[in-house]
């Protein structure tokens, strides 16, 4: 067990410190910024199940955040019952929303794939904005906040470590897919299908597998989002700008590393929040400034770290056993 | 051949794509132990042939089985799980993983846990003479040594047939003598081996029967020394040359 945590040293200092934050820190502004920063990055490691694991590059992944979030939404306001159950629902339907896309992965490849998420996430939209009778339309839904546990009505203590949960959920996923035989077998889909092939390997079930889990879990992180924020509209969060967030986040901490996306979702998340903060206070002219150096951020980690930031701590490592 | 049922048993095999038929009316029996070569002319359906067999194209008609199964049209996950892999004449190495998981993911076909198929991968690659770049990354390789990757992936799955596609192609005279010596010793070790390779001196040290393919019908079939006198395959592949050098 020791030698776990000597290997996964980063992992343990970043939920370390972000179990600790909420006992030391109770500005509300900072513990928000948190739990975005840990759902964020759950649903990137989530997304780097199918993307970084399996290779199926989705830029659809809001598809399953949208079927959790709304699930979450309907069961409270439709249905007057607990979003737990929504949450669960959520799961049930984005298994079946992933299965159809899984099978759509064994017909096309790389950017036709890629392409055919986003018109799912597309389809979703614009049904859930047209069926107004059910889902309230373009609206959106508010979600009323009751306090306790099975309501989801936390503080924003609770939330961080509901948050927390689900982000060690992810990432323990996404440890086992590095250390089990099946995500052994997953690699060598991703690299080489034929070869995989070759050796035994049911190539279409695991990648179709993959995609399923990859969902589920984005939906659960849905679902929670939907009742930490408290409204769900779907040109929101069936947005392919959410969709690219999932994806760039895992590229840029590092796709097919376990900790990448919790680090991609640190600098993006902070970063984003602190520039609108910032600039939003200057003059009008410089509304949409923070998108710009937002933008470039990403421009420069793309140019010198292409490997993300997971390959930094990768490379001064092999550095350390050189020198 | 021996009186024992062949352990690969091709009935009239036919692949066309559209109005090319790249395999036309193939039948092919490969006793358990021994070591088919299968030459001829680019484009005579040697690699569509091992496709066929191997599970990664279906065949239009005809039938194959394999140690009795038929496996006609079956995936080829599922026939290398019977014992039936084969390797790649455009090498696909897993490029990002290291040497030794290339070959511990060909393992774990047969082995339940992560544990015993690195010890399965770390035997193999031993054998194949990769042992001194097992952590290094696959793509890091040169051919030479890509080739012998190819071989043993696909030889920690344990198969009884293995479908060699041009191993040797590329190879400077030491690699090639290397990976001669490797099949030889597979050979000996009870492994049965169909071999697609253009190289004919290292054909003659190593089939004991040849087979013939020309547009995509078996032209010719015997033994090495016999087939290189054949008209037809002296016609169709070897060449005049060829004949004159052996003379």
């Amino acid at each position: 067990m020791s030698g776990l945590l000597r290997a996964r040293r980063g992992a343990v200092v970043v939920f370390g410190l972000a179990a600790l934050t909420p006992l030391v820190v109770r500005d509300a502004y900072f513990l928000d910024s948190l739990v975005l920063i840990l759902l964020w990055g759950a649903l990137s490691a989530a997304w780097n199940v199918a993307g970084g694991y399996a290779g199926q590059v989705s830029i659809g992944h809001a598809s399953f955040f949208g079927i959790g979030a709304y699930s979450a939404a309907l069961m409270v306001t439709r249905f007057g019952r607990g979003p737990w159950l929504g949450l669960l629902v959520g799961v049930v339907l984005s298994i079946g929303a992933g299965l159809i896309i899984g099978v759509l992965s064994n017909r096309l490849k790389g950017p036709y794939f890629a392409l055919s998420t986003i018109a799912f996430s597309q389809v979703l939209l614009i049904g859930v904005s047209r069926w107004r009778g059910f889902t309230a339309g373009a609206e959106g839904i508010p979600v009323p906040f009751r306090s306790g546990f099975a309501t989801l009505g936390l503080g924003h203590t609770g939330w961080v470590y509901m948050a927390l949960s689900v982000a060690l959920v992810c990432y323990a996923v996404e440890v086992y897919l590095e250390r089990s035989r099946v995500g052994y077998q997953l690699a060598g889909v991703r690299e080489d299908e034929d070869a995989a092939e070759a050796l035994g390997i049911h190539t279409r079930k695991l990648k179709v597998g993959a995609v399923a889990l990859s969902a589920a879990l984005t939906s659960i992180c849905g679902s929670l989002w939907a009742q930490y924020v408290g409204f769900v509209d779907p040109t929101y969060v069936f947005s392919v700008d959410l969709s690219v967030r999932f994806a760039l986040n895992a590229i840029i901490g590092g796709m097919g590393t376990a900790l990448g996306p919790f680090l991609g979702s640190i600098l993006i998340t902070s970063l984003e929040t602190y520039l609108r903060a910032t600039f939003s206070n200057w003059d009008a002219r410089f509304a949409g400034i923070y998108l710009v150096i937002y933008g470039t951020a990403l421009i420069l980690v793309v140019r010198f770290v292409p490997e993300g930031l997971a390959g930094i701590a990768a490379r001064i490592r092999m550095r350390k056993a050189h020198a | 051949m021996s009186d024992t049922a062949p352990i690969l048993d091709l009935d009239c095999v036919t692949k066309r794509f559209g109005g090319l038929t790249a395999v036309s009316g193939v039948s092919l029996r490969v006793a358990a132990g021994e070591i088919l070569g299968i030459i001829g002319p680019n484009g005579a359906g040697k690699t569509t042939l091992f496709n066929v067999i191997s599970g990664y194209y279906r065949p239009e008609s005809g039938r194959i089985l394999f140690a009795g199964a038929d496996v006609t049209g079956q995936p080829p996950h599922a026939i290398c799980r019977l014992g039936l892999t084969r390797t790649f004449q455009l090498v696909k190495p897993f490029g990002n993983l290291s040497v030794i998981d290339n070959v511990m993911i060909g393992a774990l076909t047969r082995l339940p846990t992560v544990s015993s198929a690195r010890l399965e991968a770390e035997r193999v690659v031993e054998m194949c003479g990769l042992a001194a770049h097992a952590g290094g990354h696959a793509r890091t390789l040169p051919i030479g040594l890509r080739k012998r990757l190819e071989v043993a992936r696909a030889l920690a799955t344990r198969p009884r047939l293995l479908l060699l596609d041009e191993v040797m192609a590329g190879l400077n005279p030491t690699e090639l003598a290397g990976i001669v010596e490797l099949i030889r010793r597979l050979h000996a070790d009870g492994l049965t081996l169909i071999v697609i390779e253009h190289i004919m001196a290292a054909m003659m040290r190593l089939a004991q029967r040849i087979v013939v393919l020309h547009h995509g019908e078996a032209i010719a079939e015997g033994a090495p020394a016999a087939i290189t006198q054949d008209r037809r395959v002296v016609d169709a592949y070897l060449g005049e040359e060829f004949v004159l050098a052996q003379a």
